[in-house]
């Protein structure tokens, strides 16, 4: 039974498809419309039927005003950290402090090498990432003056000049499942954005939670410093289900708010390109959901300090 | 020299960090006051300047028109293969407007000549990728990049420029935009004066020669850090072969007065020196494209509007237009417009040519030819806007270039559907011209019957608006015989309120194939309006035929649904069964575009019952393995209420649309023809036979003499031909 009191996020999870381009940008729109805080895209920079995710994100915050953006989550291998903290500060500056950065080691390891990336290990990938970590906080970090070196086997930087940092301290969420993921996840992250459906079941969320707990402690860390947010996969229908999220706005609300409450979600990020869901997730469900949460902590723990939330602590 | 590229004028602005929102107010500034192009430049090395490709993308999203560029983009770090994803994301989401330059200017300690070749090397995997219908992967092994085997695609909207940019070895970067660039930026600012510019194109000049390529194949552009006069830059253009101005300027005061003071003078002088000298104005493709061209056609007298995103046959592009969902073709070239002006320009253009002409919206048509070989096709694909008019009376502008899983998407947050068809590809021009037969139809009647105002572009390039109202002849014609009479621009549309759907896939076992399709037709008929359904057989395997139902039922209640299904899962045994309540756009979803080869052999035929005689003569032709798709739509209910002389969609009465898909034409024919007693008519859409009976079945009696005259009036040389032509003597042409 864990909730870290995080105040609640809900968004979308797009798929960037490009045949036909205005509908994507009109799934975030609508995300906006019915007042989601996150429209969020799945990067698979390998997949040709995709658009490229950083440029959907730069496009989509011109033609949104509010909505805070994502990439759900950033493939690191062929994204390479420094054009990435480059990338992701310009457009928080650009867009009014609107991004976060979901941020993952890759997994298609096949198409990745095929466009170019390098083959990694699973271990080796935890370690290229935590060093991109390292490289994206120093690139962002103009409060030092001097020159950024770190050495390292897979994103070196030598001589490299600092900034621009971003308008807000952007949080990195990790997509992370296995044992070293997890404990890098609390030692260095801001975030942990897994997908249900890749979760066999929501003991793996209270494991998860708990290897997150243990490592941030043992770095130091409030585990409070790591939001824990889900994409999650779902049905709208007419009739209760014994399904997760598979039943009507009400069957959502407590689930919902079950997650929040005893499993430590913070953020709910709907998966399925459906409009129907997102109107009814921004407008029934997630005040709902709100309300019910609200009112279970008693209205002391409903907002967690910002400073907690998004930068390092 | 002037080298007659079309002038363009613009705003090049370097992105600062300390003023984020200065790049895209300057580049809405630089549309507003009806500048070409706004250019932005990578930083300067060393400074951590925003990101120059963020900032182009968020550029693209706070712009509607304008034309952008990066300048002088560099690789470093940026893995080519993904750029090149990037760049033709940002062109598909921009409509065509992007330009990519790039420049070698290497890091600190980098060799000059080593950044070179690196940019060489990524510009051909950029390129590579962009050829989105080559075969095979990517593959490139260079000493910089590795591309072991990258997926191709997506190709940009457009045929999409690389330019590149002098960088820290200007000799050397000339030599290689020489070979492989679209444009060059040249060194240095107007201020070095005409001497210095006509000196840099000598260079470049002699470096093209080399590489054995036209001086007019490269654009040459040029970045002024103070607004010269008019006079000065005609000079630049009609002297020195610059084409594209620019000004670097960071305040919008400066940019005011250029595009006021400066621009329309110069625009005019241009023009008006380019038409005293007769100089043909327009860009020169690459030579290998130029190779790949068709004869009958002036490539050269495109309009200038529409040469940006034509198609050629030596295009990357060009495998992405060339074909439709079931028919191969070879067009000399595909014309893209963008507007109703554009479609105009474009139909007068290919009126000019002699050669065959196509129209295509989404290019899925069956009995429309919306490819040849050789000719010009006319693709609608870029105007597909889907606008909510009034929200009161739900009435919905359509371009006829959207597809109609895209109108779906467009409308379910309103509430609202427009029936079509059962395929989300097809695209809206081709059907709501020609009847529109849909999961809707007994509830809701054909697509055309929900049309209630169109913009038609005329064979001789007038623009009218028909109505019951205006054009009332037209507006008739145009409902079932659209192909024939114009170019729908627009569409207005009365839509209905829709909401989630019952729908259901049944497969049963109709190995007792006659009594099966009685029984279905006799279910269907009796089924309230509320539900329709499409049924699908194959060739028997093991001796079991087995049928698909694909029935929608327009509730979200399960209950009703279940009892107008129940009929259905009962007239033979129940092979499989999946019933869903969805919302509509899930059923007419938008799938990726489609390419074939070949030509579609297919017969079709109305019919009122499915009567036993019908049933067994359908029975056999399925026994016969001749045809592998044999689709019996429902076209009634709502259908019906419309008196078959109300449009000139006449098959009133039939309760059924009957295709056969064949694999030969003889052995389909010989079947089919021996059923025409069972038919009274066919539906347009999917019909192939090129027999000129098959005209009377289309637009049968008082329908076909009605559209003759309107033909006569409104093309009377038989332009649009390409579906059906109601000309006499009858023109079907292939």
């Amino acid at each position: 039974m864990t909730d870290y009191g995080h105040d609640l996020l809900f968004g979308s999870f797009i798929t960037p498809g490009n045949a036909a381009p205005e509908r994507v940008v009109g799934l975030a729109q609508i995300s906006e419309r019915v007042g989601l805080d996150l429209a969020t895209f799945q990067d698979h920079p390998y997949q040709p039927s995709f658009l490229d995710t950083w440029t959907l994100l730069s496009y989509v915050a011109a033609r949104t005003e509010h909505i805070t953006l994502a990439p759900n989550v950033a493939n690191l291998p062929l994204r390479p950290p420094a054009v990435l903290a480059r990338s992701v500060a310009s457009l928080d500056l650009l867009s009014g402090g609107r991004v976060e950065l979901g941020l993952g080691a890759g997994g298609f390891w096949d198409a990745i090498e095929a466009m170019g990336g390098r083959r990694l290990t699973p271990g080796q990938g935890v370690d290229a990432l935590r060093e991109a970590i390292a490289v994206i906080r120093a690139l962002w970090d103009t409060g030092e003056r001097a020159r950024v070196d770190l050495p390292g086997d897979y994103w070196p930087l030598a001589g490299a000049k600092r900034g621009p940092a971003p308008a807000h301290p952007v949080g990195i969420w990790v997509g992370a499942y296995k044992p070293r993921m997890l404990r890098l996840t609390g030692e260095h992250a801001d975030g942990w954005l897994p997908s249900l459906p890749y979760l066999s079941s929501l003991q793996d969320l209270d494991d998860g939670n708990a290897r997150i707990d243990d490592a941030a402690q043992a770095a130091g860390r409030d585990p409070r410093a790591v939001r824990r947010l889900l994409n999650v996969g779902g049905q709208l229908s007419a009739r209760r289900s014994p399904n997760l999220l598979a039943g009507p706005p009400e069957q959502w609300v407590e689930q919902l708010a079950v997650l929040a409450l005893e499993h430590g979600t913070s953020g709910f990020i709907a998966t399925g390109d459906d409009p129907t869901l997102l109107t009814v997730l921004g407008q029934e469900i997630a005040p709902a959901v709100r309300e019910l949460v609200a009112a279970e902590r008693g209205g002391s723990a409903g907002v967690a300090p910002a400073a907690v939330v998004a930068g390092e602590a | 020299m002037d080298l007659g590229h079309p002038l363009r004028l613009g705003v090049q602005l370097t992105p600062r960090a300390a003023d984020p929102g200065a790049a895209a107010r300057l580049a809405r500034r630089a549309e507003d006051l009806g500048l070409d192009l706004v250019v932005v430049a990578d930083a300067p090395v060393g400074e951590p300047g925003l990101d120059a490709w963020t900032v182009v993308g968020s550029v693209a999203g706070a712009t509607e028109r304008v034309d952008l560029a990066t300048r002088g983009l560099r690789l470093d770090d940026r893995p080519p293969a993904v750029l090149a994803r990037a760049v033709a994301s940002l062109d598909l989401l921009a409509g065509g407007r992007v330009t990519l330059g790039l420049a070698a200017d290497p890091a600190d300690g980098t060799d000059p000549d080593e950044a070179l070749d690196a940019l060489a090397e990524g510009v051909d995997v950029l390129r590579g990728v962009w050829a989105a219908a080559e075969p095979g992967p990517l593959v490139h092994e260079g000493r910089h990049h590795h591309v072991p085997g990258a997926q191709r695609g997506p190709a940009p909207a457009h045929d999409l420029a690389l330019w590149l940019d002098g960088g820290a070895d200007v000799a050397g970067s000339r030599a290689l935009a020489a070979r492989v660039a679209d444009g060059w930026w040249l060194p240095g600012l107007a201020t070095s004066g005409r001497d210095d510019v006509l000196r840099e194109q000598a260079a470049l000049d002699a470096d093209l020669a080399a590489a054995g390529r036209d001086p007019r194949e490269v654009r040459r552009g040029l970045v002024l850090d103070a607004a010269a006069g008019a006079d000065a830059l005609a000079a630049l253009v009609l002297d020195a072969g610059v084409g594209t101005l620019v000004l670097a300027v960071a305040d919008e005061a400066a940019l005011a007065a250029f595009a006021a003071d400066v621009a329309p003078a110069l625009r005019e002088r241009v023009a008006a020196e380019r038409a005293a000298r007769g100089t043909r104005v327009g860009t020169v493709r690459r030579a290998a494209v130029r190779a790949a061209r068709v004869p009958g056609i002036d490539y050269d007298a495109v309009p200038a509007s529409l040469v940006g995103t034509a198609v050629e046959p030596g295009d990357a592009r060009y495998a992405a237009v060339r074909s439709t969902y079931l028919r191969g073709g070879r067009p000399g070239l595909v014309l893209r417009p963008g507007s109703t002006a554009e479609v105009v320009e474009a139909l007068a253009y290919a009126r000019a040519q002699d050669v065959p002409l196509a129209v295509r919206s989404g290019g899925h048509g069956i009995s429309g030819r919306s490819t040849n070989v050789g000719g010009i096709v006319l693709d609608l694909s870029r105007m597909h806007a889907i606008e909510v008019l009034d929200v009161a009376t739900r009435r919905v502008r359509i371009q006829p270039g959207a597809r109609w899983g895209e109108v779906a998407a467009a409308l379910h947050p309103y509430g609202w559907a427009l029936t079509s068809g059962d395929y989300g590809g097809v695209g809206v021009g081709g059907l709501a011209t020609a009847g529109g037969i849909g999961f809707l139809v007994r509830a809701h009647g054909l697509t055309l019957d929900h049309l209630r105002a169109a913009e038609v572009v005329l064979a001789d390039g007038s623009v009218v608006r028909t109505s019951a109202d205006e054009h009332p002849d037209l507006f008739w014609g145009v409902r079932g015989a659209g192909a024939n009479l114009g170019i729908v621009t627009s569409f207005e549309f009365e839509v209905d309120e829709v909401g989630d759907v019952g729908f259901a896939q049944l497969v049963l076992d109709a190995t007792d194939t006659e009594q099966f399709l009685v029984d279905y037709g006799a279910t269907l008929e009796a089924a309230p309006r509320d539900t329709t359904a499409f049924l699908i057989m194959g060739p028997p395997r093991d001796g079991t035929v087995v049928a698909q139902i694909m029935a929608m039922v327009d509730s979200d209640d399960p209950e009703t649904i279940v009892e107008r299904l129940t009929p259905f899962a009962r007239i033979a045994p129940l092979l499989q069964q999946q019933v869903q309540v969805v919302p509509y756009p899930a059923v007419v979803s938008t799938p990726q575009r489609h390419f074939s080869e070949g030509e579609p052999v297919t017969r079709t035929g109305m019919a009122e019952h499915l009567t036993p005689e019908l049933a067994a003569d359908a029975a056999r032709l399925v026994r016969s393995g001749a045809t592998p798709f044999f689709q019996i739509r429902a076209a009634g209910g709502a259908v019906h209420d419309v008196p078959a002389d109300a449009t000139a969609y006449a098959h009133r009465s039939a309760n059924f649309s009957i295709v056969a898909m064949g694999t030969s034409r003889r052995r389909i024919d010989a079947i089919w023809d021996a059923m025409a007693h069972h038919f009274d008519g066919a539906y347009l859409s999917f019909e192939t036979d090129p027999r000129p009976e098959r005209l009377g079945d289309v637009y049968p009696g008082a329908t076909l003499e009605r559209l003759r005259g309107l033909k006569r009036r409104y093309d009377p040389e038989d332009v649009f031909r390409h579906n059906y032509s109601v000309a006499e003597p009858p023109a079907v042409v292939l």
